[in-house]
């Protein structure tokens, strides 16, 4: 299965080794094992939205209301635990059913009402973040403002098992299920399909409705296990948690190899893509650049990769094209 | 060469950066799966509870986003940091996320510096941080936004008892009665609560007929606060005066009565004291706010800062944050004119 | 075989909008027969297919399976009820792989939905090897060839094991070779007691393979009777509603009427490693030259070099006896050279925009003011054209793929001919277009060679070539092989030559 990620992402693995070389060279900081250790809880929950995203932007559409489900998953936990007073271990499900919820609806908007996914998407992540805001525990309680999660169940979501982070124990999960799921069940092989050709997989008798609706329940639930994450390691959910997330999960799907118009891509893909974003910003913060200028570097890198992973790509199916011309020639030649 | 040694030799290739690639991963995971004892070993050297003078210091300052206010404060800090000759300081933006903030936070904390500013984006979430870096020795000094967690210092344009005064002030000009709309900052953060409790309480003491018949939350930000006002406009309230939380918002609230016409009816209060503030006030516009002078506040947290950096002293050892309240002028067009050139900022 | 009735449409009916595309329509095919459809294009057949597998819904009406009702518009019950289908456009999907697509929606699996990856195997190549198609199961779908690509739609369908197969102009594509491979599967299916349902506009095949023949004529089923028992004449007539053939016989161009110019575009020891070699040829203006040859004689690559679409290794392109070098299009469309491609679906027309725009696409200096496109002057320009190739229907806003394909491809002769181009490449002009528009299309042609055009067109349609050239050229495995005048020639002897046996 490895052997299959490095041949899917062949451009990307090198170039992301390619930018951690030099920075590391660049800044004795950036090879601390502590470095590491931040680069890779820091940006777990965007390699893990990253895969969420993989799935709609498969089939052709996008989700953009992850980083809007985000918030909202985190506020109602928090609402739950503050408000109500219920302990983490019922908060948790219950937010993970929120996620769920709201990509159902996302579904419901996308599949059954036919709304471009691009729009329907919008509409949600407008009214989701409205939501948000509208039963913030701290608006509605101004009391509540200096007040933390402190239930232990749910502070346990982020840490550290050992010295691996949990982010990161989450994340590989996550990745390892979701690419099982793609490249080994008719589920996923009807997701290629749908996003391949949707046409076809109806003619062929594929069920494409319920191929979408699974799609963004994923998303969905996606954002919300980052959520549980990232307010666990907040003690709090601000209203705005979750604002532009959505854009780092797309970028970092696309640099993965997630093709926008669907059909192609995989999960192993966005994960790197998340952390090689978290790497470029880090990166740049230890080497001093000013912030001004780190949008326009970490963009021109970022170019950089996907680039350079298309070109390979390209060269690649030129090779095999031209191997396929030499092996029918070869045949024709023989007499068949 | 035939198809089948071009085949192998592209295999061979492939086989072989494959090896490399793995190799180098694998490098990576296990260095990250150190002990973390390593790191704050290499991190810094702030284990013991007092500390080596050394020839080179680093700072940081984690603002919530680009913002007039947290760029004169990072001139504030540079001006006083640059004179001492062995500081390298850096400003960097959290892009108002509390997440990218934390990240910055380890970030920081992982490079050793002496010493962070922080303006929180949000102070309930910013505290783990805080408290991380309390516990490797860094001090930290927070900027106008407060957190419930124990660090050096923090450094404030004296949000309650300035808010009063503005309220004294605009029911003065106000005549003692009318509406009054308060664009807010959004929830969640100390300062909110701190410019509000104190406006509302020092209006109810003094003028206990002007209403305050909205609350709303602008995000800090101009054209929002337009969108706000005019909304509440639009369903026919009347409005006698606006207390925007921050200059931004109050400015948004100046231009919608401009457009409206109402300037003469409406008294507009802001907060913070920005030029364009100031220059509103003058040509009669805004009715006034509270100037603090901005690259002052940056100048005494860097003061601060380098004391405590410099003279070995281990964040270990804080109870409680200090408060410094600065100085302020509550701004209207009889005495904006003091405020002179080189203090606009 | 004991007649059966297996497959049944009954009165059918259709409306798009304005057009009544099917109107009380009655097909039944019978257990064990080949049963054709046949009808010009915009005739109703295409329709039909899809309400009989679920593709579309029908306004009125039953299709029935063994006497039973399926369910409209639903293609999974289709599929389960036992009706399968070869449609006419592509429906794989291009990423994955010839095994995955054969098995679409269908592959097998173990517990909990988890691919079973050996039984699919196993089951594909089984299949492959009883309908003798040689497929790398694993070859992801984008990198085939057309032929191949057809090739896994037919194994796709045959894999359904279903009792009833519909096939929409299967042989499209297909040579001689794969060709007779499908007629064997055919046979194979009838002789099980299947039942197969075949569009075609090759009345040849139809008088092969086919027992009863039923022609669908504007919605309507106007004609239905056994094979045997009916004339391509009466079948042509029945379509079209009139006589064709006087027609087509009027289009043999007599040797002597023809009035050939000087060499417009000629090429030199042309090569391009791996596709083709030492490539010499000349067509002047005024001259019809036809390359014809097996599928994989690398035609296709041959123009596309002198088009410009790809570069030579060696050798030179002269146009009117100048040398050229023509690295892009542009520089061959600047010369005066048009092409029209093998697939105008993929790569000639914008499907989506109407006809007036692939009209005057190809030539916006002749239709912009000052930089800015004259809406009169796109209007002018569109309808000329329209009405000089007889495009039906001819309102200019309709959408191109509402088009019929002989009307589509009548659309990119026009846009060449919008400008000055003297230079006409056809690669396969005429595959799936009727037999109506097949002859506008030959007389088009036989007008631009008399105006002064020089024409090559690649085709594996003997009928074809026999009826437009003036001079047929053979290629084989890259090489041109042989050469004929008009009247020196019969259609075995080309056939002999393509197939590698040089006649001279």
């Amino acid at each position: 299965m490895l052997k299959k990620i490095y041949t899917q992402n062949f451009g990307l693995v090198g170039f992301y080794l390619v930018i951690v070389i030099i920075f590391s060279v660049l800044s004795p900081v950036f090879r601390t094992p502590g470095n590491i250790n931040n680069l890779l809880t820091g940006f777990s929950h965007i390699g893990i939205l990253a895969i969420g995203q993989t799935f709609p932007i498969l089939l052709g559409g996008i989700d953009l209301s992850v980083g809007a489900i985000l918030g909202l998953v985190g506020m109602a936990t928090f609402d739950l635990m503050l408000i109500f007073g219920l302990p983490g271990y019922v908060a948790i499900p219950i937010g993970l059913l929120v996620g769920l919820l709201a990509g159902l609806i996302n579904g419901f908007l996308i599949v059954r009402l036919k709304l471009n996914p691009f729009i329907a998407s919008l509409a949600t992540m407008a009214s989701f973040r409205g939501l948000t805001y509208a039963i913030s525990g701290r608006q509605l309680f101004p009391n509540l403002t200096v007040l933390a999660i402190q239930d232990p169940t749910y502070l346990a979501i982020d840490g550290t098992f050992g010295f691996i982070p949990r982010a990161l124990v989450y994340l590989l999960i996550l990745a390892a299920a979701t690419y099982f799921l793609l490249h080994n069940t008719k589920l996923g092989m009807d997701l290629y399909a749908v996003g391949g050709n949707e046409n076809a997989a109806r003619l062929a008798g594929v069920n494409v409705n319920r191929a979408k609706f699974v799609a963004y329940l994923i998303s969905g639930l996606c954002a919300a296990i980052a959520a549980l994450i990232l307010t666990s390691r907040m003690t709090t959910s601000p209203e705005g948690l979750g604002i532009g997330f959505e854009l780092s999960a797309i970028a970092a799907a696309v640099i993965g190899g997630v093709n926008l118009q669907g059909g192609s891509g995989s999960t192993s893909g966005p994960v790197l893509g998340a952390f090689l974003i978290g790497t470029i910003y880090t990166g740049m913060n230890l080497l001093g650049v000013t912030q001004y200028a780190q949008p326009v570097v970490a963009g021109a890198i970022l170019i950089g990769a996907v680039g350079y992973d298309q070109f390979v790509k390209a060269r690649r199916k030129k090779d095999l094209q031209e191997q396929l011309l030499l092996q029918s020639l070869h045949q024709m030649k023989k007499g068949g | 060469m035939d198809e089948k040694m071009k085949r192998e030799l592209a295999g061979f290739n492939r086989r072989e950066f494959l090896k490399m690639s793995t190799v180098g991963l694998g490098t990576m995971t296990l260095v990250a799966c150190a002990p973390t004892v390593a790191a704050t070993a290499e991190g810094g050297t702030q284990t013991q509870s007092s500390k080596q003078a050394k020839d080179s210091y680093k700072m940081s300052f984690i603002q919530v986003q680009p913002h007039t206010v947290s760029t004169a404060w990072g001139q504030g800090i540079q001006d006083v940091t640059d004179v001492q000759q062995d500081i390298n300081y850096k400003q960097l933006d959290g892009q108002a996320d509390p997440a990218t903030q934390i990240t910055l936070m380890d970030t920081a904390i992982s490079e050793g510096v002496d010493a962070i500013f922080l303006q929180p984006a949000d102070s309930v979430a910013l505290k783990p941080s805080i408290k991380k870096a309390r516990e490797a020795g860094i001090p930290v000094i927070t900027l106008n936004i407060d957190a419930p967690e124990a660090h050096a210092a923090h450094v404030e344009m004296n949000h309650y008892f300035g808010a009063m005064k503005i309220a004294e002030k605009m029911g003065e000009m106000m005549g003692g009665k009318g509406n009054v709309v308060i664009l807010n900052a959004p929830p969640g953060i100390i300062i909110r609560d701190m410019r509000t409790n104190g406006f509302v309480e020092g209006m109810k003491a003094k003028y206990p007929n002007i209403q305050i018949i909205a609350d709303q939350s602008a995000d800090w930000d101009r054209k929002k606060a337009q969108d706000v006002l005019s909304t509440i406009l639009a369903s026919g309230k009347e409005v006698n005066g606006v207390y925007g939380v921050n200059d931004s918002m109050a400015l948004g609230a100046m231009d919608v009565a401009k457009a409206k016409n109402l300037l003469g009816k409406m008294v507009i209060f802001g907060n913070d004291g920005e030029k364009a503030a100031l220059e509103s006030i003058e040509a009669g516009e805004m009715s006034g706010t509270q100037y603090t002078d901005v690259w002052q506040q940056g100048r005494l947290a860097a003061a601060l800062a380098i004391g405590l950096a410099t003279g070995g002293v281990s964040a270990k050892s804080f109870t409680h944050q200090g408060h410094i309240l600065m100085p302020y002028v509550i701004a209207t067009k009889e005495n904006v004119a003091s405020i002179q050139d080189f203090q606009r900022w | 075989m004991n007649k059966m009735i297996l497959l049944q449409a009954r009165a059918v009916s259709k409306r798009y909008d304005a057009v009544q595309a099917l109107f009380e329509a009655n097909v039944e095919v019978y257990a064990g027969e080949v049963h054709a459809l046949i009808g010009s294009n915009g005739a109703g057949k295409s329709t039909l297919i899809k309400i009989l597998t679920g593709a579309v819904l029908p306004d009125t009406g039953d299709v029935l399976l063994h006497g039973n009702q399926i369910p409209h518009g639903d293609p999974k019950a289709a599929i389960d009820a036992g009706i399968a289908c070869i449609y006419q456009e592509s429906n794989l999907v291009p990423n994955l792989s010839v095994m995955d697509n054969i098995l679409l929606g269908r592959q097998p699996t173990r517990r909990m939905g988890i691919l079973d990856r050996k039984a699919q195997r196993a089951r594909v190549l089984d299949l492959l090897k009883k309908h003798d198609l040689s497929l790398d199961p694993d070859a992801v779908v984008q990198s085939l060839s057309t032929v191949q690509q057809k090739e896994v739609e037919i194994a796709k369908a045959l894999s359904l094991n279903a009792k009833v197969v519909l096939m929409d102009e299967p042989t499209a594509w297909l040579s001689q070779v794969e060709v007779e491979k499908l007629f064997r599967s055919i046979r194979k299916l009838t002789a099980d007691g299947d039942g197969v349902l075949y569009i075609s506009h090759v009345l040849d095949e139809i008088f092969t393979i086919a027992d009863r023949v039923t022609v669908i004529r504007d919605g309507k089923v106007v004609l239905s009777t056994p094979i045997g028992e009916t004339t391509k004449g009466a079948l042509v007539q029945a379509m079209l509603g009139r006589q064709l053939s006087s027609e087509v016989s009027t289009l043999r161009r007599e040797k002597a009427e023809k009035q050939i110019g000087p060499v417009a575009i000629e090429c030199r020891h042309l090569s391009r490693a791996g596709l083709f070699q030492d490539i010499n040829l000349q067509v002047h203006r005024g001259e019809i030259v036809c390359i014809t040859g097996l599928i994989g004689a690398k035609r296709t690559e041959l123009v596309r070099t002198l088009f410009g679409a790809e570069p030579p290794h060696s050798g030179e392109v002269l146009i009117d006896h100048q040398t050229v070098h023509i690295r892009r299009p542009l520089d061959a469309i600047q010369r005066g050279v048009g092409l029209i491609p093998e697939d105008r679906r993929r790569d000639g027309l914008l499907m989506n925009l109407s006809m007036n725009h692939n009209l005057v696409m190809g030539f916006l200096p002749l239709v912009t003011r000052l930089g800015l496109l004259a809406p009169d002057l796109v209007r002018q320009m569109g309808q000329q054209q329209v009405d000089r190739l007889g495009i039906v229907p001819s309102r200019l806003e309709i959408p191109t793929r509402h088009l019929s394909g002989g009307n589509q491809q009548k659309v990119l002769i026009g846009r060449w001919l919008a400008g000055n181009t003297g230079i006409l490449i056809l690669d396969e002009p005429t595959v799936g277009v009727d037999v109506g528009a097949k002859a506008d299309i030959y007389k088009l042609l036989h007008d631009l060679a008399d105006a002064g055009a020089a024409i090559l067109i690649i085709s594996s349609d003997m009928e074809e070539v026999m009826t437009v050239a003036d001079r047929i050229l053979v290629m084989a495995n890259g090489g041109l092989i042989a050469s004929f005048e008009k009247g020196e020639m019969t259609q075995e002897q080309i056939l002999n030559a393509a197939s590698g046996e040089l006649i001279k």
